[in-house]
C-alpha cells in the first residue's frame, strides 16, 4: 500500500457501490456482509455464508444465468485465497457482466484478524490479469474509487478491482443474525424469475 | 455384470433431462431465462466419463464449463440454479471427497437442488464398489449415505433412466442427489 494513503473504510465503499449499482445482483461475503444487509436489506443480493471462498463462483453462476444483469461480487482476500483457482475459472468463462471487487485488508478479520498468507504483499491484480480477467486494477483512495466506479460498472467483464481497505466495523461473528442462506436463495430466485401466481 | 454406457446415450438423456427441466420452469415462473442452449455441464474432468466429455465438445446444445475445483463447480451450480438454469455436475469420486464442505454448505444447508454424476474411477468390474480394494471407490457410497445424499448406480445402458429420475429427485427434495457411473463410458 502507498504509505501516505489511509486505507479506505469498507462501509464507505459499500455505500458508494450500493448508490450506483442499479439493478445489479450483489454477492457479499464475510466482512462485507453485515453492513451490506443494513444498507440493502431487500434487494437482489445473496450472501456467500457457510462456504467461505465461494463468492466468486456463486457470482459466476449468476452472471452466466442472467447475462443481461450486472453481477457484483464483494469478496475478501482471505476468502479468495481459499478458492484462488476461481480466478482462472471466471476468466475462462469470460462473463461480460461480472465485476469482482476484492476488499483487501490482509487478515482473516472474522476469525480474529490473523494475517492471511503473504499478508498485504499478495498481488491479486497480477493474479487476476494473469488468469485472464479483461480488466484488473488496484484502488487505494476513496475519491479515486468514487471517480472510477461508474466506468468499472459499465466495462466489459470480467473486471477485477482490488480495494485497499481497513477493517470493517462488524464481522459475521460480531453482527450475527441476517436472513438464513436458503431463504436468501429462494427470495432472490423469486425476484429474478417471478413465480406465476397460483389459481 | 456391469456394462459400459455409450457417451451418446448419456448425452441424449441429458438433453431430455434439460428439456424437461426448462419446460417445468417455464410452467412455474413468468420470466424463465431465454438461452440458445439447453443446460450446463459443470465439469472437473473425470477419467471415467472422458468419452462423454469428448463428445460434449462437439455438442452445441449443452454448454460445458470446466472448473478448477469441485468446490467451484458446486457453487457455480448454485448460482445457475438461482438464475433459473438447469445444470449437472460431472466429477469423480475423489472430487466429491475434496468438496464435501461445499456440498454441505451449499447444497444441503442451502437447500439447493444439485445433481451429480460421479465417476467411480478404478472400480473393479467384478466387485461391488463397497468391496473394492481401492479406498476411493470403496468410500464413495458410504460418504453419500453419511451425508444423506440419495444415490443410484449406472451399471449399464438400461440404467440411464436414473439420470432424469435423480435430477427430479434433487429438485423435489431441494438438495443434492447423485448417480454413480459404475464403469468407464465408451
Amino acid at each position: 500500500m502507498a504509505p501516505d494513503v489511509k486505507p479506505m473504510k469498507p462501509e464507505e465503499i459499500l455505500q458508494i457501490i450500493h448508490a450506483q449499482r442499479g439493478s445489479a445482483i450483489c454477492v457479499p461475503t464475510m466482512t462485507t456482509s453485515p453492513h451490506w444487509r443494513t444498507i440493502a436489506p431487500d434487494d437482489l443480493s445473496v450472501t456467500c455464508v457457510g462456504f467461505m471462498g465461494g463468492a466468486s463462483s456463486l457470482g459466476l453462476g449468476l452472471a452466466l444465468a442472467q447475462p443481461d444483469r450486472r453481477v457484483l461480487v464483494l469478496d475478501g482476500d482471505g476468502s479468495l485465497l481459499m478458492q484462488l483457482g476461481s480466478l482462472a475459472t471466471v476468466a475462462g468463462a469470460a462473463p461480460r457482466n461480472l465485476v469482482h471487487f476484492l476488499f483487501k485488508n490482509g487478515v482473516y478479520h472474522t476469525s480474529g484478524a490473523q494475517g492471511i498468507p503473504g499478508g498485504l504483499t499478495v498481488d491479486f491484480v497480477a493474479m487476476a490479469k494473469g488468469a485472464g480477467y479483461r480488466t484488473a486494477r488496484s484502488i487505494h483512495d476513496i475519491e479515486d474509487f468514487k471517480h472510477r466506479l461508474p466506468e468499472l460498472l459499465k466495462a466489459e467483464g470480467p473486471v477485477f478491482v482490488e480495494l485497499h481497505t481497513g477493517l470493517s466495523e462488524q464481522t459475521p461473528m460480531t453482527a450475527g443474525g441476517g436472513v438464513p442462506f436458503p431463504r436468501q436463495v429462494t427470495d432472490l430466485r423469486a425476484k429474478l424469475l417471478r413465480p406465476r401466481a397460483r389459481a | 455384470m456391469p456394462e459400459s454406457i455409450p457417451a451418446t446415450l448419456i448425452i441424449d438423456t441429458l438433453k431430455d433431462t434439460f428439456r424437461e427441466a426448462r419446460a417445468a420452469l417455464a410452467a412455474e415462473v413468468a420470466e424463465p431465462p431465454k438461452h440458445g442452449h439447453l443446460g450446463w455441464i459443470l465439469s472437473v474432468p473425470d477419467t471415467h466419463q472422458k468419452t462423454v466429455l469428448a463428445a460434449l465438445d462437439k455438442e452445441e446444445q449443452i454448454r460445458v464449463l470446466t472448473c478448477a475445483t469441485e468446490d467451484e463447480a458446486t457453487t457455480i451450480a448454485a448460482g445457475l440454479h438461482i438464475g433459473g438454469e438447469p445444470c449437472v455436475l460431472m466429477i469423480q469420486h475423489a472430487g466429491l471427497y475434496a468438496s464435501v464442505n461445499t456440498l454441505r454448505g451449499v447444497a444441503m444447508d442451502g437447500q439447493i437442488p444439485l445433481f451429480y454424476m460421479i465417476g467411480l474411477l478404478s472400480r473393479e468390474k467384478d466387485k461391488q464398489p463397497r468391496e473394492s480394494r481401492h479406498s476411493m471407490v470403496r468410500y464413495c457410497e458410504p460418504l453419500l449415505d453419511t451425508f444423506g445424499v440419495p444415490h443410484a448406480r449406472l451399471e449399464g445402458p438400461d440404467d440411464v433412466h436414473l439420470i432424469p429420475e435423480y435430477y427430479r429427485l434433487s429438485l423435489a427434495r431441494k438438495g443434492p442427489a447423485a448417480v454413480l457411473v459404475g464403469l468407464e463410458t465408451i
